[in-house]
């Protein structure tokens, strides 16, 4: 036997490392869960149907958020409408069209550096350009578009991902059977990556949903008395009104159970998105067979 | 009285950026014939068959001197539409590479591009590409299946039949057979032998070269070493490199 050698020891040792490992990952869903839990605890009480279909009034104490669950419905659909043809033409380009060099490096280091560009940012650029110096002032189309930048850099790497998953012998097969370049990415390659790119698409909806920031500064009203009827008028949104009501309403404390209510709301609205991409990913790997 | 070659291959050279992949190629290809290209890995023998149809266009810094003419035109001369030249020279690939769509549909994607669009015609092609690819009573019941769904062989039927429904007057075979068992091996050698096309076909297997083709030629280093009968190539080659070569010697 060797020296010093204890097989106890040493099973001893692995358990350990094993229960670390463990509650390392475990740790992770305990936060998960306790914020869902915090936030639903505290939120449901404000639920109820009028909170749901009214506006706010009294300010902010009465009423519901309905505008709010609008404007970033039309702020998330409305910056995919900017994203989507942008992300998935530059995606195109970089997997089938661009020849490796120098200038499709420095393109794909700009959609890495892009995502990793705080959203305050964006909302800045936004307010600069869109609000002021196109002049379409605060609202819903200097909203979308901002947020249609923020999420250009998710849209494009996911599309980019799916596109090169895409095996290369669909695009051979295509070609050689007198296809062109877009045919063969048309009819053969998109069909097959569409699934990982809306996968992609609905992950980027749902950070879009989410956004305060940049919405601050080019889109949202902290109270609007209709709702939006044209690109141009402002919007409220779930963040923003979170982020109204908590910071700087009239009545902090009072409305403290709608802010936990519309956090709830705006949260199950990002997850549902989640989820519908996760569906989607199971979906695409079952039926995947390449 | 002699038929025109289908293929001539005339002082082809050809890169890869700095490397010369094929030095100074000639040969004739005979029509209707089944013509087998061997050779070890890297002889060239697969960048041979591509400038066949042109799929090389789409490797950067590809180049390439001399003519190939194939049914009396260059197919690289400034008039030749690469386009139109892949739909008469067919091409099967070394793994099967079905579309991720029905049979039918992997089947009228050809026919689709060209423009035909009728539901009847559409079948008549189906049905015609597939029997002579010697899948149809395989899959005439299910024909709105996924390719994905047969078996490897079947799906390289599949290929065939793809590349069939254009009518192509060639096609290409890059080691058709290399991914697939030797029960699918040998339905697909069998539909070769009785194919009336003219076949050019890359092979691995020397085995193989020797029951299905008429004519054999041997690359080597990106060199054309040897063209000949097939039988004569196996049994009385020239060079010593060929037949160092069949003799598992090298490669």
């Amino acid at each position: 036997m060797l020296l010093g050698y204890s097989p106890k020891a040493r099973k001893n040792r692995e358990w350990l490392a094993l229960l670390a490992l463990k509650l390392v990952a475990y740790v992770a869903l305990i936060i998960l869960a306790l914020m869902i839990f915090y936030i639903v605890f505290h939120g449901f009480k404000a639920i109820n149907f009028d909170f749901l279909t009214k506006f706010p009034s009294d300010f902010m104490r009465k009423g519901g958020i309905l505008p709010a669950i609008l404007g970033t419905l039309y702020l998330a659909a409305g910056s995919m409408v900017v994203s989507l043809p942008l992300g998935f033409g530059a995606a195109i380009y970089l997997t089938d069209y661009a020849k490796p060099g120098p200038l499709v490096s420095i393109i794909r280091l700009g959609v890495a550096n892009l995502a990793a560009v705080p959203s305050v940012v964006f909302g800045l650029f936004g307010l600069a350009l869109f609000v002021v110096g196109f002049g379409f002032g605060r609202s819903l189309l200097s909203g979308c578009l901002t947020l249609g930048l923020l999420t250009l850099p998710t849209v494009t790497a996911a599309a980019e991902e799916a596109l090169r998953q895409t095996p290369q012998s669909f695009r051979e097969a295509a070609l050689a059977l007198g296809a062109n370049r877009w045919q063969a990415i048309r009819q053969v390659v998109l069909p097959a990556a569409l699934p990982g790119m809306l996968t992609g698409a609905i992950l980027a909806l749902g950070r879009a949903a989410g956004e305060t920031a940049p919405i601050i500064l080019t889109a949202a009203a902290a109270f609007s008395p209709a709702l939006p009827d044209s690109l141009f008028n402002e919007v409220m949104s779930l963040p923003t009104h979170i982020f109204n009501m908590a910071t700087n309403g009239a009545f902090i404390e009072q409305t403290r159970v709608r802010q936990f209510g519309t956090a709830l709301v705006l949260m199950a609205l990002v997850l549902g998105l989640s989820l519908v991409a996760i569906v989607i990913r199971a979906k695409l790997i079952r039926r995947r067979k390449w | 009285m002699v038929k025109p070659p289908a293929i001539s291959a005339r002082s082809v050279s050809f890169y890869y950026g700095e490397f010369q992949a094929l030095r100074d190629i000639n040969l004739e290809i005979a029509k209707d014939e089944i013509t087998a290209l061997i050779g070890p890995s890297g002889c060239g023998k697969s960048t041979f068959l591509k400038l066949l149809n042109r799929m090389n266009d789409f490797v950067p810094g590809a180049r390439l001197s001399g003519e190939i003419i194939i049914g009396g035109v260059n197919v690289y001369g400034p008039q030749a539409d690469p386009v139109e030249i892949r739909r008469k020279v067919g091409m099967v690939f070394q793994k099967p590479n079905p579309f991720p769509k029905s049979i039918y549909d992997n089947i009228c994607y050809g026919p689709r591009l060209v423009g035909v669009k009728k539901k009847s015609a559409l079948d008549e092609v189906v049905e015609k590409a597939l029997k002579a690819a010697a899948l149809w009573d395989d899959v005439k019941d299910k024909l709105n299946k996924s390719a994905f769904e047969l078996s490897g062989g079947q799906q390289q039927r599949v290929c065939i039949a793809r590349a069939l429904a254009l009518e192509p007057d060639i096609l290409l075979m890059d080691e058709p057979t290399s991914a697939l068992d030797p029960i699918a091996t040998a339905k697909v050698e069998e539909w070769i032998k009785q194919s009336k096309l003219s076949i050019v076909i890359v092979t691995h297997n020397m085995q193989q070269a020797a029951r299905i083709s008429h004519g054999t030629a041997f690359f080597y280093m990106g060199e054309l070493i040897e063209f000949a009968p097939t039988l004569t190539l196996f049994t009385s080659p020239k060079e010593s490199r060929t037949e160092n070569y069949i003799t598992g010697r090298f490669g």
